[in-house]
């Protein structure tokens, strides 16, 4: 018991922060898996941020409906982008919801009423451990029903080849628009639980820094189980603590190196279904194969 | 109008940096097929090397410049070699090569921070041209006009190279399809290395005379130079050179004026705004071929 006191007040905050960057994590799975690489979710978490932290500051509203609202918000904001984005084909889309990412931060730094400028917004109140806990637990429960659902399905029909999807009678265009509606109200969760982890919040909250770091956690992770996700944060999150811990000079290059060396050792990340496949189908064909060797010995 | 002048100078002047920079950027992006986040930083290291050769080895200014230039191509290399050649054979497409691109991202900006201690460098006024040149009764600053040059010659010389020659068609074939390049009798491993090699050498150029043009030479000077180069790109069309360059020089002529004659609060705001619009409206950009497909 004194142990996990310790390392509750050791580590404490980096498990938050792991939690906190699991929502973005799977709100960029959520579109990765139907093949569209997109970093708008950082948009969508402002607006989600902001949202529920005005909510909460200006008019009093309880923490859950606030983040509540900010997963509507988020929600909202994904749909106009996936309107405008999803014509565009891949390369496209995904520097399309990088200049997004860029220019959020410039419409945020120019809105001061909304967003408090350059000079942040203090968040009141802050969300307990619990709440946490129990809100990334409702959206992982989402996240695996979803991937034994009929949709779960066509996502991956999509994520592996449009063109045969469409001839399969799935939309593409429909599978895709819903991943990105998912994706924003994750999203916007994820913005507004940043919001009250951090209890101050700037346009450079939400900025490059961000979608690097959903990105690298969702790949890391492996971008082919959800639970990937959430992994890959709990990797990339806790990777700059324990380098620090190794080595403290330069613990931003030794996470680099790691980075670098998972992805190419490692290129379908941590949690890969289809190697679970093919180990099991090794497996299988080792005992067929010792059972027909067996045969005429016996 | 005497002002009117010479800000337009100024922003076909800063207009060139993001564009020499964005020349080197969409190289890759249209040849290799990646997007490479830790372009920057190639700009970042350039301009420290060229600060520490005429710093601490005493080089003259061209020298220190060419100095600057062969680090960022030779660093361009390293990165490709370490960072995207081993997945190239594994078909994780745009998506691995980026996370990569943004493991060397962290690593070549941490580094930059501990080579220049944590802080701005300024080249020494004496080691550069510094002075005001007087053309037809306007005052322009001498480095502007460097700055200015270098985009014309290495916008004309890589169209030539990639328009004209047998290594340019190599580099396009390369960009197009690498397996059937190959199958053309492309050497497919030189193009990809020399094309890393000249991409590095354009943005690193654009790093050093950046970090003189605006006295900072840190690894937040390929931040800076990524965005406005990234957003010249795409305005332009990355499949062109010629596009690049002009976008980046209309992107530098507008920013000017916006922050002279508006507000320069909405400076960041129109460029990127600008980006959004071409990205959703005309994707090919300015001068973009009519279909861009990578299978």
């Amino acid at each position: 018991m004194q142990t996990l006191l310790d390392f509750w007040a050791g580590y404490g905050s980096t498990v938050v922060f792991a939690m906190v960057n699991s929502f973005f994590a799977l709100s960029a799975y959520a579109v990765l898996s139907t093949g569209v690489l997109s970093f708008a979710t950082v948009a969508f978490a402002a607006v989600g941020g902001f949202l529920a932290a005005q909510m909460v500051g200006k008019f009093g509203m309880p923490l859950p409906a606030a983040v509540a609202l900010a997963g509507l918000g988020g929600g909202l904001a994904s749909a106009l982008v996936a309107a405008a984005f999803l014509k565009l084909e891949s390369h496209w889309m995904a520097l399309a919801s990088l200049a997004l990412v860029l220019i959020t931060r410039v419409v945020a730094l120019n809105a001061p009423a909304l967003t408090g400028g350059v000079n942040g917004l203090v968040v009141p109140q802050r969300i307990s451990f619990l709440q946490l806990l129990v809100l990334l637990a409702v959206v992982a429960l989402v996240f695996h029903r979803l991937s034994r659902s009929w949709y779960g399905l066509a996502a991956r029909a999509v994520r592996e080849d449009p063109a045969v999807a469409s001839t399969m009678g799935v939309s593409p265009y429909r599978i895709q628009f819903t991943a990105f509606l998912i994706s924003g109200v994750v999203g916007g969760i994820g913005g507004a639980a940043l919001a009250f982890t951090l209890q101050f919040i700037s346009p450079e909250t939400y900025f490059i820094g961000l979608a690097f770091t959903m990105i690298a956690s969702t790949v890391l992770g492996g971008s082919f189980h959800w639970v990937g996700s959430l992994i890959g944060a709990a990797v990339f999150t806790a990777l700059p603590v324990t380098m620090q811990a190794i080595v403290p000079q330069i613990e931003d290059v030794a996470k680099g190196v790691a980075l670098l060396l998972i992805m190419i050792f490692l290129p379908r990340g941590l949690i890969d279904p289809r190697a679970w496949g093919l180990r099991r189908a090794a497996r299988a064909r080792q005992v067929a194969g010792g059972a027909t060797q067996a045969e005429p010995h016996g | 109008m005497q002002l009117f002048l010479e800000q337009t100078i100024n922003g076909v002047a800063l207009g060139s940096l993001y564009a020499l920079f964005g020349v080197g950027f969409g190289l890759v992006f249209a040849t290799l097929g990646i997007l490479n986040a830790a372009h920057g930083c190639y700009a970042s290291w350039a301009a420290i090397v060229g600060y520490y050769a005429v710093e601490s080895v005493g080089l003259p200014f061209p020298v220190a410049i060419l100095a600057g230039v062969i680090a960022g191509g030779a660093i361009a290399i390293i990165v490709d070699q370490i960072a995207f050649q081993p997945l190239r054979d594994r078909g994780t497409g745009l998506l691995g090569a980026l996370i990569t691109s943004i493991g060397f991202w962290i690593i070549l900006d941490s580094l930059a921070g501990f080579a220049t201690g944590q802080q701005s460098l300024a080249f020494p006024a004496a080691s550069y041209p510094s002075g005001m040149t007087s053309i037809a009764g306007l005052r322009v600053p001498t480095m502007q006009i460097v700055v200015i040059v270098a985009l014309a010659v290495c916008t004309v010389g890589i169209y030539l190279l990639i328009q004209k020659t047998r290594v340019g068609a190599a580099m396009r074939a390369v960009g197009w399809n690498p397996v059937s390049a190959s199958l053309g009798g492309v050497n497919s491993r030189m193009v990809i290395l020399l094309t890393a090699f000249l991409a590095g050498a354009t943005s690193g150029l654009a790093g050093v005379l950046g970090g003189i043009a605006t006295s900072n030479v840190s690894f937040t000077l390929g931040e800076g130079l990524m965005l406005k180069g990234f957003a010249a790109v795409v305005v332009g069309g990355f499949d062109d050179v010629r596009g690049t360059a002009i976008a980046g020089i209309c992107l530098g002529v507008i920013e000017v004026f916006v922050a002279q004659y508006l507000s320069t609060s909405l400076r960041d705001g129109i460029t990127y705004s600008l980006l959004l619009i071409f990205l959703v409206v005309r994707p090919r950009g300015l001068f973009g071929s009519a279909s861009f497909q990578r299978a």
